[in-house]
C-alpha cells in the first residue's frame, strides 16, 4: 500500500507519542497475543496496558523498563538473533522493521509513557490556531500546510463549485439556469444562498438518506435464505423527513435506538425505532431458533456499535476484542440491550412482516400531495373514460378478425406426460396414470414440471391447451382451495414452457416460449387467463369456482415449434396462490391449427360474435369496458391509474412497518462461550463497555435501549459526535478525517487532522447536534471550495490528498449516476417517500436463483413496474438482499445484508455496458434527446445546452469540434437506415414524440447517450 | 485491473499537461486507494501450481454415503436405529429434531471400488467411476453449519456470518486478471432436475464482501445476452459504436489532461475492455466450433444453453481465456424426500459433464495449471428422514462429514483421502475443514492462505477467517 502523508512522524527532536509513533507498531505485531484478548494471551505478558508491560510476563522479569531499553525484555526479544526466540515469533508472518524497533527503542529511552487511545478520551475543543481564514476548519487545514510547506489551492470556479455542493447536497447536477444565476450573483454572500437554498430543498433528504441507508442496511427483504418480501419503506420516510427536518442527531439518534420506549411514544418514534429492525431474518425450514434469534441480536449490535461508535464490538461475540479494550462480557451486556425484542426466530414469510410491526401513516405525505394526486387520478380516470372511436373500432376489427380465425384446422393431439415433478411433499401424491395425464393426490405450493413428447408426424405445433379435470379426491370438482370464493379451486398463476432435444425435465427458463395467445373455457371473475402472463404468486387463471366439468386453458406461442428438431416439450405450471390452491388432475395437449377459445369473458366474446351493425347501446357499453379494462392501446393510462391509487393510497393510508418493542417475556442474555448459541454461560444483564465512561444502572430495573441512547447522547461521550461529525466529512471530501469511518477502535489510522475533528465534534454538541449547520460549515469552508485540479508536484506529495491542499474529487455514487441521466433528460419523477419501485432489470434474475413455486414467500421473482415507476430517484429502487439491482450493485451500492459505511469507486468494464446499454440510460439519451429536439432548432444551441447539462460547464471549441462531427456521423447512419433509428427510438416504455423526425430524433438519441458516458458526467468535481 | 497503464487506441502521449508521468503515477496511486492490489505477487509466494480454478459447486448438500462414501457395513446396519453413542450431541435440524426414530438407509445404489485407490463410487456416477484415477477424493470433509445459508455462506467465504467476501474474489483480489478481456471472476449458473427448484443461491456467494466491487463474479448467463447489458442498444451497430468509442476517447483524454484526472484515463482502458467484451464474449458462448466428438463428450445437454453440460463446457472454454476463477453453481442436491427418485435424476444431470471437463481439460493439457473442485456445502445424514423405505423419505443434513472431490494442479490423483465411520457420520481419520480446503486451493495458486489480507474496520480478513487452517500436504502431489 502506498502510505498516506498522515500526521508526520516525529521529528529527531520531538519527543514520541505513544498514540502516534508507537501504539499502531504494537497493535499490528504484538496485541494479537499480548493484547486485551485474555483468552489468546501468551505467557501472561500484556502490552497494552503500563502497569502489565512495566510488570512483565510469566518470566518475571520486566517487559518494559522506562529510560532503560537495554533492562527491557521487549527489546531484547524483539532484537533476538534465534528464530525461536524472536518476537514476533516468525510464524505469526509479522516482522518488525528496523525503524519500527529503533522507534520502540528511543520511547523506552524517552520514558515509555502510555497514552490513552485517542477515541476513546472525550473530545476536547482545541483553540483555533492563529491566522487569517474566517472559518474554524480553514484554521486548522491552514495550519497544518503550512507546516508542510503548502497552501491552498485556487477556489473551484462557480461553475464546477455549484455542480459539487448541488450534487453533494442533493445528488443532482444544477440547471445550466442556476449556474447563470450564480454566476451572475455578484453579492458576498452568493455561494451561501445557493448553500442554503440546497439545503432547503427536500432532494437533500432523499440524497442524504442514501448513506444513511447503507449503514442501517435497510432493504426491502429479509435477507437469508429464500429472502422474501418486507415492507419497511416507513421507515426510510422517516428518515429522508429526519434529514429534511434537520432532526438534531441526538434526537435522530434516540429515536432510532429508542422511540418505542420514549415516554409516550408517537407512531413514528415507534417507527424510527425500526432502524433495529432492519437486520436480515430468515424463514428457512428447519433452522434452529436459538440460532436465529442470535444472528439477529448480534447485527443489531454490529450496527448500532459501528453507525454509532465506531467500534468493531462483533468481535468480542467469541472473543475478548484482540485490540480494543471489549471483553466478551461486554460484548454480551451489550446485545442484552437489543435481546428484550419480542420477535420470532422464524418469521416474515408470504409477504408478511416479522413481528412486532404496527400499521402507521408515512410522515412524508401531506393533504397538498394527496389534493393533486386525487385530481390527477380523477383527470386519469376521466381520460379514460374518454370514448375513443377510433381506438375501439380498431381493437373491435382485431379482436372479431381473431375470432372468426379461432378453431380454424384445429387439430387437438393429447401428450403422455413422461415425468412429473413436484420440488416438495410426498412425490408419490403427483402421479403419471395410463392415459398419461397427471392427478395430484392433495394442495400444496408447487411448481409442477412436466415433460412430454411431442407427435413426430403432422408438421409444427402451434401451442398446448391443459385440461383439468375433476376426481374423487377433490370432491368432483377441480382442485384443492379452501378459502372462500375458491372452494375446491385452484388459481394457475404462471405457465412456462419450453422445449428441447434431449428429453428436459425441468423447463427451460433461458428459452421460455413466448406466448402471443391465451385462451380459456372459462374463468372464476377476476382471474382471466392472461393473468399467467406475469408470475406475481398472487394472481392467474382460475376457472369457475364449483366447476364439476373439466376446464382448459390454452396457449398459443409466437412462432410454431417443429417437434422433430425439438422433440420434448417441457412445461412448468406453477400454483403459487395460497396453500392448496393446485389442481388435482391435468392432461396436457398440443394443437395444430387454430385455438377455438376465446381470450375474451364469454359475454364479450358472444358480442363480438354478433357483428357490428344491430349492437344495443347496453353491448356497445359492455365491449367499451372491456376495451378499457384490457386493450393494449390504454395500459399507459391504466399504469397511470394504477399507481396514483397506488399513491393515494400511501398518503391517506396506514401501512405495516416493523418496530422494536419489549417482549412481555423477555429473552435472557448468556455470555456465548465462542459465540456459539448452544453454549450459554453466565447470564447478564444489559451494559456499556467498561473501558468507555460508565453508565450507571437505576436499583429498581434493568438498563434499556432508551438508558443506552442517552449514554450515547451524554456531551462527554467520546465516540458519538466525533463519529457522526466523521461521518458527515466523508460525505464530502470522500474519506473522513479519520480514514476508517467504521472503526476508531485501537487498530484505526489516526485522523489526518486530529485537532479539527475535536473541534467540530465538540462544536457540534455545543450547536445542539445540528447536521445541518455542519454541513454548511464544511461546504462554504475554504478547504471544501478549493480546485480539485492539482499540479504534478502536489500529486506527488500528497497523492490522496490527505492535507487538504486541494479540493475533493470522486465519482458519483450508483444512485447519482442513474438518477442524473433521468435528470438531465427530464424523464425523473419527484415524489417524496413511498414504497420501492422496479424500475427495468434485464430477464428475471431473481427466479432463476430463488424458491419460486417452492414457498409462498413474495419477491422470488421479478415483475417490472411501470408508468412513473420506472422513473423514481433510485434510492426508492426495490432492493433484493440476495440480488441487489444490478445496474447499482455494478456501481459499488453494497448488497445491504450487514451495515456497510463509505463505498468504494471502482472502475469497470461493467459499468460502461450499464451506461451503453441499459434500457434506463439508452430511454434516458432518448428522452433527452426529445426535449433538445423541442427546445432549439440549432445545432449549435443544442449541442451547447446538453453538454452543460450534464457536465455544468460549457463545452470548448474542441469539445464542439468531436461532438458535431460525432453528431454528422449519426445523421449520415440513421438517414440512410431508417428501421435501425426506429428500433433504437423503441427503447423505454415512455412514449416518443411521433412528430419529430426519427432520424434525427436517433442521432440525438446516440449524442446524448455519448454525452451520458462522458467521464465527466460520472465525476463530482 | 493490475495490467501496466497502456491505452491500445487512442494513445495520449505526450498530450498530458502534466507529462504522462504525473498521470500514470496518479493512476497507480489511485488503483491502490480504491483497494486493488497494487502488485499481485505480493501474494504469491509459493510457487503455483494451479493458473485458476474450477469450482464446480454442488449446492443443496449432495448425500455423501450414496455417492462416495458407501461401506459394506450399511448394508447389515441398514434398518437399524443410529445408536444414539454415534448420534451423540450432534444437533441436527429442525426437520427431524422431532423424529422418534433414526434407521439406517443404505446407499440407495451399489457402487463399485474404483482406480488405484479403491474409492467407492456410486454405480449412479459411471462417467466419475471413469475418471477415478484422476481425481482426489476426500471423504472427510466437515463444517459446523447444518442449514443452507450459512452452511452455503461458509463454504464460499469462509465465514456463516454476512458480509465476508466469496472465494473467487479473494482470487481475483489476490491475484489479478490474466486477460484483458473477460472479467476475473465468472459465475455460471443451473437448476438440476433431481429437485426443482432447490434452495436458493444468493449473490454473497459469489460477492466481494469488504472487498472492493470489482472483484464480485461476474454471471454469465444462458440467456439473449449472457453478460448483463452486453448488447448495444437495438439499432446501434458495433462500427457506430466504435466511433461513439473514439469520440468518446477523445473528450475523457481533454478531460483527464485539463483536470489532471487519472481516475477518467483508467476509465477510457475500461469502455475498451467493455468493447472487447461485446466480442469476447460471443465468441466464448458460440459452441459451434466445438467438434461433434467434443460435444458428445460432455452428453446431450450440452447443446441447451443454461445446462450444467453446458456450463461445463464453457467453463472450459473460460479456463482456455485464462479467466482466473470459474465457478458453477448447481442446484438440486437438496434430497430431503424421495432421495431414490431425486438423486438419480441430479446424478444424470452432472455426471457426465463433470467427468467430461476433467477429461477435456486433460487431454488439452490444461489440467496441469487448473485445479478443479466439486462439491456442495454439507453431506447428508445416515438416517432416514421420514419412514424408511418410502417413497417419500430422503436423507437430512449432514456437517460432521461429507464428500468431495478434487483434481488437477498437482494434487494426487487417483487419490482418496479421510474416512469416516462404520455409519458415515463422524470422521475417523484426517479430517479436513472447509477452510482447510480453501488454504490448499489457495496453496495451489500460489498463495500463503495468511498472507492473503485486507485490512477492513481495524481487522486483517483473511478467506480462512480467525481459525487456524491449513494446507492439506497428504493430497499434493
Amino acid at each position: 500500500m502506498i502510505l498516506a502523508a498522515l500526521p508526520a512522524l516525529a521529528s529527531a527532536e520531538e519527543k514520541l507519542s505513544y498514540n502516534r509513533d508507537i501504539r499502531p507498531i504494537l497493535s499490528k505485531n504484538c496485541f494479537s497475543c499480548h493484547g486485551p484478548d485474555e483468552h489468546g494471551r501468551e505467557a501472561e505478558l500484556r502490552l497494552d496496558i503500563a502497569e502489565d508491560a512495566y510488570l512483565g510476563g510469566e518470566s518475571g522479569d520486566p517487559s518494559i523498563v522506562p529510560g532503560k531499553p537495554e533492562e527491557s525484555l521487549l527489546i531484547k526479544r524483539i532484537r533476538h538473533s534465534s528464530p525461536r526466540r524472536v518476537m514476533p515469533p516468525p510464524e505469526s508472518h509479522r516482522q518488525l522493521n528496523e525503524d519500527e524497533k529503533n522507534l520502540l527503542e528511543r520511547w523506552i529511552r524517552e520514558g515509555a509513557e502510555y497514552e490513552g487511545h485517542w477515541a476513546f478520551e472525550a473530545p476536547v475543543k482545541p483553540e483555533l490556531p492563529p491566522g487569517e481564514e474566517a472559518q474554524a476548519i480553514d484554521r486548522f487545514v491552514a495550519d497544518r500546510l503550512k507546516k508542510e510547506g503548502l497552501q491552498f489551492s485556487p477556489e473551484a470556479d462557480r461553475a464546477t463549485l455549484l455542480r459539487r455542493v448541488t450534487l453533494d447536497l442533493t445528488g443532482l447536477p444544477p440547471t445550466p439556469a442556476e449556474i447563470d444565476a450564480f454566476e451572475q450573483d455578484t453579492s458576498p454572500d452568493a455561494f451561501e444562498k445557493q448553500v442554503d437554498r440546497l439545503l432547503a430543498s427536500p432532494r437533500f433528504g432523499e440524497h442524504q438518506a442514501v448513506a444513511w441507508l447503507d449503514a442501517a442496511r435497510y432493504a426491502d427483504t429479509n435477507g437469508y435464505s429464500i429472502d422474501g418480501g418486507r415492507h419497511q419503506w416507513l421507515w426510510r420516510d422517516w428518515v429522508i423527513k429526519a434529514f429534511n427536518d434537520n432532526k438534531p442527531y441526538d434526537v435522530f439518534l434516540t429515536e432510532q435506538l429508542a422511540g418505542d420506549l420514549l415516554p409516550g411514544a408517537t407512531e413514528q418514534q415507534q417507527v424510527a425505532s425500526g432502524f433495529n429492525r432492519n437486520n436480515a431474518n430468515t424463514h428457512e425450514g428447519g433452522t434452529i431458533a436459538e440460532e436465529n434469534l442470535v444472528n439477529y441480536v448480534a447485527d443489531r449490535v454490529k450496527t448500532t456499535s459501528e453507525v454509532f461508535m465506531g467500534l468493531t464490538m462483533a468481535c468480542a461475540q467469541c472473543h475478548d476484542h484482540k485490540f480494543d479494550p471489549i471483553s466478551i462480557r461486554d460484548y454480551y451486556r451489550f446485545f442484552a440491550f437489543f435481546n428484550t425484542v419480542g420477535d420470532a426466530s422464524h418469521d416474515g414469510d408470504g409477504g408478511i412482516n416479522s413481528k412486532p410491526f404496527i400499521h402507521a401513516r408515512s410522515c412524508l405525505s401531506t393533504d397538498e400531495e394527496a389534493a393533486t394526486v386525487r385530481a390527477d387520478l380523477e383527470a386519469a380516470r376521466a381520460d379514460l373514460a374518454k370514448p375513443d372511436p377510433a381506438g375501439l373500432a380498431a381493437w373491435v376489427q382485431s379482436a372479431r378478425a381473431d375470432l372468426s380465425t379461432a378453431g380454424k384446422d384445429l387439430s387437438l393431439i393429447p401428450l403422455k406426460a413422461e415425468s412429473a415433478t413436484s420440488p416438495n411433499g410426498d412425490p408419490e401424491r403427483i402421479k403419471i396414470q395410463g392415459d398419461g395425464s397427471v392427478t395430484i393426490d392433495h394442495g400444496d405450493y408447487a411448481a409442477y414440471n412436466v415433460m412430454c413428447r411431442l407427435p413426430q408426424e403432422g408438421g409444427p405445433i402451434r401451442g398446448l391447451r391443459v385440461e383439468f379435470l375433476p376426481t374423487e379426491k377433490s370432491k368432483g370438482k377441480l382442485g384443492f382451495h379452501g378459502a372462500k370464493g375458491l372452494e375446491q379451486n385452484f388459481v394457475l398463476s404462471t405457465i412456462t414452457t419450453s422445449v428441447s432435444s434431449f428429453p428436459a425435465l425441468n423447463v427451460d427458463l433461458n428459452a421460455m416460449l413466448p406466448m402471443a395467445r391465451i385462451s380459456a373455457s372459462g374463468w372464476q371473475n377476476g382471474y382471466g387467463p392472461e393473468r399467467v402472463r406475469d408470475t406475481t404468486p398472487t394472481n392467474g387463471w382460475a376457472p369457475p369456482t364449483g366447476a364439476t366439468t373439466p376446464h382448459f386453458i390454452t396457449v398459443t406461442f409466437d412462432s410454431p415449434i417443429d417437434p422433430v428438431t425439438t422433440p420434448y416439450l417441457t412445461t412448468e405450471l406453477m400454483f403459487n396462490y395460497q396453500r392448496g390452491a393446485s389442481p388435482a388432475h391435468f392432461r396436457i395437449h398440443a394443437f395444430r391449427g387454430n385455438d377455438d377459445g376465446s381470450p375474451h369473458p364469454a359475454e364479450i366474446t358472444a358480442i363480438l360474435r354478433e357483428g357490428a351493425d344491430n349492437l344495443t347501446a347496453e353491448q356497445q357499453q359492455k365491449l367499451e369496458a372491456h376495451f378499457r379494462a384490457t386493450a393494449p392501446a390504454t395500459a399507459a393510462l391504466r399504469h397511470r391509474i394504477a399507481n396514483l391509487e397506488e399513491r393515494l393510497s400511501v398518503l391517506t393510508g396506514k401501512h405495516p412497518v416493523m418496530v422494536m418493542n419489549t417482549a412481555e417475556k423477555p429473552r435472557l442474555t448468556h455470555i456465548l462461550d465462542r459465540g456459539l448459541y448452544s453454549s450459554p454461560g453466565e447470564a447478564v444483564t444489559p451494559g456499556t463497555p467498561l473501558s468507555l465512561p460508565a453508565l450507571e444502572e437505576p436499583g429498581d430495573r434493568e438498563l434499556n435501549r432508551l438508558d443506552l441512547a442517552r449514554w450515547l447522547t451524554r456531551k462527554d461521550h467520546p465516540l458519538t459526535a466525533r463519529v457522526h461529525v466523521n461521518r458527515v466529512w466523508l460525505a464530502f471530501f470522500g474519506k473522513g478525517l479519520a480514514p476508517s469511518a467504521a472503526d476508531f477502535g485501537v487498530q484505526s489510522p489516526l485522523p489526518s487532522h486530529p485537532e479539527l475533528l475535536d473541534w467540530l465534534a465538540v462544536d457540534f454538541v455545543e450547536k445542539n447536534w445540528d447536521t445541518k449547520a455542519l454541513i454548511r460549515s464544511i461546504v462554504t469552508s475554504r478547504t471544501y471550495r478549493q480546485s480539485a485540479v492539482a499540479g504534478e508536484d502536489l500529486l506527488k506529495r500528497d497523492p490522496s490528498n490527505d492535507l487538504l491542499a486541494r479540493g475533493p474529487r470522486f465519482r458519483l455514487a450508483a444512485e447519482q449516476i442513474r438518477d442524473q441521466a433521468l435528470f438531465v433528460s427530464g424523464l425523473l419523477v419527484e415524489r417524496l417517500g413511498g414504497p420501492s419501485v422496479k424500475p427495468y432489470q434485464p430477464g428475471d434474475l431473481w427466479r432463476q436463483i430463488s424458491h419460486y413455486g417452492s414457498s409462498p414467500a413474495t419477491s422470488q421473482t421479478f415483475v417490472q413496474d411501470h408508468g412513473e415507476k420506472l422513473y423514481r430517484r433510485s434510492l426508492y429502487t426495490y432492493w433484493k438482499r440476495t440480488l441487489p439491482p444490478v445496474n447499482m450493485a455494478i456501481f459499488d451500492a453494497p448488497n445491504r445484508e450487514v451495515c456497510s459505511i463509505g463505498r468504494s469507486a471502482t472502475n469497470t468494464p461493467l459499468q460502461a455496458l450499464v451506461t451503453l446499454n441499459d434500457p434506463q440510460f439508452v430511454e434516458a439519451a432518448r428522452a433527452f434527446a426529445q426535449d433538445l429536439l423541442r427546445k432549439s432548432t440549432e445545432d449549435e444551441a443544442r449541442l451547447k445546452d446538453a453538454f452543460r447539462r450534464v457536465t455544468s460547464r460549457p463545452a470548448a471549441a474542441e469539445e464542439m469540434q468531436i461532438l458535431q462531427r460525432a453528431l454528422t456521423r449519426e445523421r449520415d447512419r440513421y438517414r440512410s437506415d431508417p428501421a435501425a433509428a426506429a428500433s433504437l427510438l423503441a427503447t423505454g416504455e415512455s412514449p416518443a414524440d411521433p412528430t419529430l423526425d426519427p432520424a434525427e430524433h436517433a442521432a440525438w438519441t446516440q449524442l446524448c447517450s455519448m454525452l451520458l458516458n462522458l467521464s465527466e458526467s460520472f465525476t463530482r468535481p | 485491473m493490475n495490467a501496466p497503464l497502456l491505452l491500445d487506441r487512442r494513445a495520449f502521449l505526450g498530450r498530458s499537461a502534466c507529462g504522462l508521468g504525473g498521470i500514470a503515477l496518479q493512476s497507480l496511486l489511485a488503483q491502490a486507494a480504491r483497494g486493488e492490489s497494487p502488485n499481485p505477487e505480493l501474494f504469491r509466494t509459493i510457487a503455483p501450481k494451479a493458473k485458476r480454478v474450477i469450482f464446480l459447486f454442488q449446492s443443496g448438500g449432495p448425500s455423501h454415503m450414496d455417492l462416495f462414501d458407501g461401506k459394506d457395513s450399511l448394508d447389515k446396519l441398514h434398518g437399524t436405529n443410529l445408536p444414539d453413542s454415534v448420534r451423540s450431541g450432534q444437533r441436527v435440524t429442525g426437520m427431524t429434531s422431532g423424529q422418534s426414530s433414526f434407521p439406517v438407509l443404505k446407499p440407495i445404489a451399489p457402487g463399485k471400488r474404483c482406480g488405484p485407490s479403491g474409492v467407492w463410487i456410486s454405480d449412479l456416477l459411471p462417467w466419475t467411476q471413469k475418471i477415478a484415477g484422476d481425481i482426489c477424493v476426500i471423504r472427510s470433509m466437515h463444517t459446523e453449519a447444518i442449514n443452507h445459508d450459512p452452511a452455503i455462506t461458509l463454504a464460499n467465504t469462509g465465514s456463516m456470518q454476512l458480509g465476508h467476501a466469496s472465494a473467487g474474489a479473494w482470487v481475483s483480489y489476490g491475484l489479478g486478471s490474466e486477460n484483458e478481456n473477460f472479467p476475473a471472476y465468472m459465475v455460471l449458473i443451473s437448476q438440476g432436475t433431481g429437485k426443482n427448484p432447490d434452495q436458493p443461491i444468493f449473490s454473497r456467494l459469489w460477492g466481494s464482501g469488504y472487498l472492493p466491487s470489482q472483484h464480485q463474479g461476474v454471471i454469465l448467463g444462458a440467456g439473449r445476452e449472457p453478460v448483463l447489458y452486453l448488447d448495444n442498444p437495438n439499432g446501434v451497430t458495433r462500427n457506430q459504436r466504435r466511433a461513439t468509442l473514439d469520440d468518446l476517447a477523445a473528450l475523457n483524454q481533454r478531460y483527464a489532461t485539463e483536470a489532471a484526472d487519472p481516475e477518467t484515463i483508467a476509465r477510457i482502458r475500461q469502455y475498451e475492455m467493455a468493447f472487447r467484451m461485446q466480442a469476447s464474449v460471443p465468441e466464448l458462448t458460440d459452441l459451434s466450433a466445438e467438434s461433434a466428438e467434443t460435444l458428445e463428450l460432455y452428453g446431450p445437454e450440452v447443446r441447451k444453453p443454461g445446462t450444467y453440460a453446458a456450463n461445463c463446457l464453457l467453463a472450459r472454454r473460460l479456463a482456455e481465456r485464462d479467466v482466473r476463477f470459474i465457478q458453477l453453481f448447481h442446484r438440486g442436491w437438496d434430497q430431503h424426500i424421495a432421495i431414490t427418485r431425486q438423486l438419480p435424476n441430479q446424478c444424470r444431470d452432472t455426471d457426465q459433464p463433470s467427468a467430461a471437463l476433467v477429461m477435456d481439460l486433460k487431454r488439452r493439457g490444461l489440467l496441469d495449471d487448473t485445479l478443479v473442485i466439486w462439491g456442495g456445502e454439507f453431506g447428508r445424514t445416515i438416517y432416514s428422514q421420514g419412514t424408511l423405505g418410502s417413497a417419500s423419505s430422503g436423507r437430512d443434513h449432514h456437517g460432521r462429514c461429507f464428500s468431495i472431490w478434487m483434481a488437477g494442479a498437482g494434487i494426487k490423483a487417483g487419490y482418496v483421502h479421510g474416512e469416516t465411520d462404520d455409519f458415515c457420520w463422524n470422521i475417523t481419520k484426517n479430517p479436513v475443514h472447509l477452510r482447510d480446503l480453501h488454504a490448499t486451493m489457495l496453496e495451489r495458486l500460489g498463495i500463503d492462505h495468511n498472507r492473503l489480507v485486507y485490512t477492513f474496520r481495524g481487522l486483517d480478513q483473511k478467506l480462512t477467517g480467525v481459525e487456524p487452517a491449513k494446507v492439506v500436504t497428504e493430497i499434493l502431489g
